[in-house]
């Protein structure tokens, strides 16, 4: 599949005008989004997730390196044509919901009939058809967040760029959102997803990067990613769970024994010898939390890196 | 067609965002020639000009404190990513900006020169000089506001104000000293020394090649003012 998004070996350093220090945001960064996919972007506060996505959309500048979208030049002012973009922080102008989506439609060519129904379309998929004479600034934040993905999305983009997309909304407007970005991608959209909240990066993401120290340090398929190689669960039927060490009963009766790949043969003839039965011998999954708190080098974390492509 | 389109979509933008201040000018305008009005037009007439030239140098700082804070506001809002993340170029951007705090000033010269017709005019100030004044006064606004918007593309409106007045300010300096070609480089002393300088009894004085000047030399900002903004990082905020 073509790369719609494309960040080539890519530094960008910030320094203040009158300061001598730089701060790193991204450090040999090289990512490629394909086409047609969900694309989960992982990392914590300060990874250098909003600053990729930012040189992306061509607000900032690398300081080496490139990128490209549908094959241009990153700032490319008319392929930005093809992209919707919702940022973090959603800051619009105070004025009735729908003539604030109409303007942002007209600034990407959308006029007369088009751009009408173009905009009644967006209001009625994030459900603010009904609001649309409100001015946004006495819109909650998760209503905020809505009218932005409202403006992202009028000019039927092919990619979407969405950071933080749901983080103020509601379970309800949430699983809504989430129900969108699916539909997106039947539709054969391609949608670069930034999100602080795994649970629905897990569900609805093709592939996911995690970022941290502006590296990626892990990206993959998520089941690749949560299926451990060096960990496995080996349920066996006919023994004790008190003659295998560390072994466990589980509710049905049968033992539940976690083992190391080092392990594991060990185990398994042991239950042999016992007169036992292995019912099962699979790799262990990890939630994505484990996983990032594992990458991220957050305290408290047990479990070992496990497939996808390990990026250092 | 389309890119004018985005570039008066984002003037337009520009002035229903500072729509309030634009409407106390305006009001303030309007409000003293009213007060001209009820005063003895006849024995205070150069009370009257004093004022009337006043707010044409109101209309000046106006202009550089629309053009120095105008980027500026727009990145600490934030919202400047949700214009440019369009497909929108910075170049384009920043000429609906100055094209809008063009529009404000000749917004804001029109209502001078209108209040001036009927307060002015009426106690014989010469009626085609008058709007002649207006005209400098709008090519020194823009001229002023296009100094300020090159340097709020890169400072905060406090540091682009300082730039601005020393760009706009040592030139006069020197034209004012030794004249000649001096009176042309970032002509605002001589626009407003004609414009100062306006009399009832001696109207006529023209800013000479002052006004196509400024024009030209604006348009030269604008283009350095474009290079330089489409090299900076507008997502992180101006220090």
């Amino acid at each position: 599949m073509p790369a719609v998004l494309e960040f080539q070996d890519i530094l960008k350093d910030y320094r203040a005008l009158f300061r001598r220090r730089t701060v790193r945001a991204l450090d040999h960064f090289t990512l490629q989004v394909e086409e047609g996919e969900i694309f989960g972007f992982l990392g914590p506060n300060g990874a250098g997730k909003t600053t990729a996505i930012h040189l992306a959309m061509g607000f900032v500048r690398p300081t080496r390196g490139r990128g490209m979208m549908f094959g241009k030049r990153f700032g490319h002012a008319a392929t930005r044509r093809r992209v919707g973009f919702l940022a973090e922080n959603v800051a619009l102008y105070h004025r009735p919901a729908e003539t604030l989506v109409r303007f942002y439609g007209a600034l990407n060519g959308l006029t007369g009939e088009t751009l009408t129904r173009r905009t009644r379309e967006a209001l009625d998929a994030v459900n603010l058809l009904h609001e649309s004479n409100r001015n946004v600034g006495k819109f909650s934040r998760g209503m905020l967040q809505r009218i932005g993905l409202a403006q992202a999305i009028v000019h039927d983009p092919d990619l979407l760029i969405l950071d933080e997309p749901t983080s103020a909304l509601d379970p309800l407007a949430r699983y809504a959102v989430r129900e969108m970005l699916l539909d997106w991608r039947r539709r054969g959209k391609t949608i670069f997803l930034s999100s602080h909240l795994l649970s629905e990066v897990e569900l609805v993401c093709d592939r996911i990067a995690v970022l941290n120290q502006g590296r990626v340090v892990r990206l993959g398929r998520p089941t690749d990613l949560l299926e451990s190689k060096e960990h496995f669960e080996i349920i066996a039927s006919g023994v004790s769970a008190a003659n295998i060490p560390g072994a466990e009963t589980s509710t049905d009766g049968r033992v539940l024994v976690h083992a190391t790949a080092a392990e594991q043969r060990g185990v398994l003839e042991k239950i042999w010898s016992l007169g036992g039965e292995v019912v099962s011998v699979s790799p262990h999954k990890r939630s994505l939390e484990d996983l990032f708190l594992e990458l991220t080098g957050a305290p408290g974390s047990s479990t070992q890196a496990g497939s996808g492509e390990a990026v250092r | 067609m389309k890119r004018a389109r985005r570039i008066g979509m984002i003037a337009v933008n520009f002035i229903r965002e500072q729509r309030w201040p634009i409407l106390v000018l305006q009001l303030s305008v309007l409000g003293l020639a009213a007060l001209g009005l009820l005063s003895d037009a006849r024995s205070d007439r150069d009370d009257i000009l004093l004022t009337f030239k006043q707010l044409g140098m109101y209309g000046i700082a106006f202009s550089i404190f629309f053009g120095g804070s105008a980027i500026y506001n727009e990145r600490r809002s934030r919202r400047i990513l949700a214009v440019l993340g369009k497909a929108v170029t910075r170049r384009d951007y920043l000429t609906g900006l100055l094209l809008g705090v063009a529009l404000s000033s000749g917004l804001f010269c029109f209502m001078l020169g209108f209040t001036g017709t009927w307060t002015l005019c009426a106690i014989g100030f010469n009626f085609v000089y008058l709007w002649y004044l207006m005209l400098c006064v709008v090519a020194a606004c823009v001229l002023s506001a296009s100094v300020a918007l090159f340097f709020s593309t890169h400072l905060n409106p406090w540091m682009s104000a300082m730039f601005t007045g020393l760009t706009l300010g040592v030139p006069g300096v020197l034209a004012y000293q030794f004249g000649g070609f001096w009176q042309y480089i970032l002509p605002l002393f001589s626009l407003m020394r004609v414009f100062l300088k306006a009399s009832y009894e001696h109207p006529g004085t023209s800013a000479g090649w002052a006004i196509p000047a400024a024009l030209i030399e604006t348009v030269i900002l604008w283009l350095a003012a474009g290079w330089v903004f489409a090299r900076i990082d507008v997502a992180v905020a101006v220090d």
